[in-house]
């Protein structure tokens, strides 16, 4: 479904991504894991453009991304993202958080729109916030929101860029749950994550970057019980 | 002190008149700098450089001269160099919405920037187009940080709009001016009409309040 080929990324002359190649299937889950500033959060972005890379190719169902720039919205409608600090539109109601891009970005219909948008926010247990603004709610209650504004655009592809990084601790289990849940539907999904949990128990797959080298990768387990690299034991040592 | 309020009472009506006439023109040219304002701001903070070149250029000379200086341009030339008769109440409006442009589309531009960066990503990332996510989602939450700069812009165009009693345009000011010629007293209607510009601007501030109060929902 993404297959990722010598992509590099600078920013002036500091190369934050150098020569990564990856492909993740339909349906994978994968989590991304390394040190603060190793270039996860770019990677991710290169995925859906918002950072545009400097050389190298991704191909997204076979769409080659860097290279169409045209149809950069029609394929940024397919790919979810959700980022650490939520940015929900706080202008708007949750319920109109749902529906502004179904309706803005593909034309489909208010009462469809609100009618899909009551299913998810009953799906990740919001049913009842749909007239609160966002600036009314807790961070898990936003996280929650963002998830589910992501997959109001019923996106073949999620990304989440550390999802769980700014809540407070007693409000992770029920962001992660939601994305637990959205895992075992068959949801493909690129997770950076410090939720060593998380990525032990739900990833199909670890993808280890240090210093933007996509150092090592492979099944959890495995990664985790016996990494491969020093540079994956030195940080495993570190976090666990 | 010899104040007589009761010789301009007969020139009452004459001076109201100019209320409407000064607010006509005044309308006019908040409605004008509003949408170039906002039009020039876009051109600023956009991608395309000869645009911003534009936009530049175009504050710079409209806030680098005088108001006087522009209205009188506009009013004196036209008819000069295009042999078009433009009109005292015309050049006005264009004096006054050019020139508050330049300085609604600072404030715009600042409040768009001030915006947190990650509304547009998350709008990106949901493929929403720029011109809906710039209308819906960027503006609007610009509008509302920006609100109070851009009132006070409103009543700063409010008060100068006196300038174009120069011109001979009968606003306000001119007809304080007109009454007190009249009646060799000039104290006395110039206080008036400056009551009158005060409730003028003590009824836009109150209008901003209630906008800005309905902007406050979300909070
Ligand atoms: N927009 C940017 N401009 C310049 N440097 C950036 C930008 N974004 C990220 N970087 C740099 O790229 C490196 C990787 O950042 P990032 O991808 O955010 O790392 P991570 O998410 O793993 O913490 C860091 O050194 C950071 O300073
Ligand atoms: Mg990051």
């Amino acid at each position: 479904m993404i297959n990722v080929q010598n992509l590099y990324k600078k920013f002036g002359t500091n190369e934050v991504l150098s020569d990564i190649s990856t492909t993740i299937s339909k349906g994978e889950v994968v989590s991304i894991i390394g040190p603060s500033g190793s270039g996860k959060s770019t990677f991710l972005r290169c995925l859906n453009l918002l950072e545009v890379p400097t050389s190298g190719s991704i191909d997204i169902n076979g769409k080659n991304l860097t290279s169409s720039k045209k149809n950069i919205h029609k394929i940024r409608q397919q790919i979810g993202m959700v980022f650490q600090h939520f940015h929900l539109f706080p202008h708007l109601t949750v319920l109109e958080n749902l529906t502004y891009a179904p309706m803005k970005a593909k034309g489909i219909k208010k009462a469809e729109a609100e009618m899909k948008a009551r299913l998810l926010l009953e799906r990740v247990g919001l049913s009842e916030k749909e007239t609160a603004y966002p600036n009314s709610l807790s961070g898990g209650q936003k996280q929650r929101v963002a998830i589910a504004r992501a997959l109001a655009m019923e996106p073949e592809l999620m990304l989440f860029d550390e999802p769980t990084s700014a809540l407070d601790p007693e409000m992770v289990k029920e962001v992660l749950d939601v994305m637990k849940d959205l895992a075992k539907s068959g949801m493909t999904m690129v997770v950076v994550t410090h939720e060593m949990g998380f990525a032990r128990e739900v990833a199909d797959r670890v993808l280890f970057l240090d210093h933007g080298v996509l150092v090592e990768e492979g099944q959890p387990n495995e990664f985790f019980s016996h990494p491969k690299t020093e540079r994956a034991k030195d940080f495993l040592d570190k976090v666990l | 002190m010899n104040l007589d309020f009761s010789q301009i009472v007969p020139y009452i009506p004459f001076m109201l008149e100019g209320i409407w006439a000064t607010l006509k023109f005044v309308f006019f040219a908040i409605i004008l700098g509003s949408i170039l304002g906002t039009i020039l701001a876009l051109f600023k903070i956009g991608s395309i450089i000869p645009l911003r070149w534009f936009a530049d250029a175009y504050t710079s000379i409209f806030r680098g001269t005088p108001l006087i200086l522009q209205l009188m341009i506009i009013y004196y030339s036209t008819p000069q160099l295009t042999g078009y008769d433009i009109s005292a109440f015309l050049s006005a409006i264009l004096a006054f919405g050019l020139n508050s442009s330049a300085y609604i589309s600072e404030i715009i531009r600042a409040g768009i920037q001030a915006v947190d960066k990650g509304q547009m990503e998350a709008a990106q990332a949901l493929g929403v187009p720029y011109r809906a996510m710039m209308k819906d989602i960027i503006l609007p939450q610009a509008l509302k940080n920006i609100l109070p700069a851009l009132m006070n812009e409103f009543i700063t165009l409010t008060k100068e709009s006196a300038i174009v009693s120069t011109i001979g345009y009968l606003d306000l000011m001119r007809r304080a001016q007109v009454v007190g010629s009249d009646l060799f007293r000039n104290f006395e209607p110039l206080l008036f009409v400056g009551l009158i510009y005060w409730c003028m601007v003590m009824g836009l501030t109150m209008i901003g309040r209630v906008f800005e109060r309905r902007l406050k929902q979300s909070d």
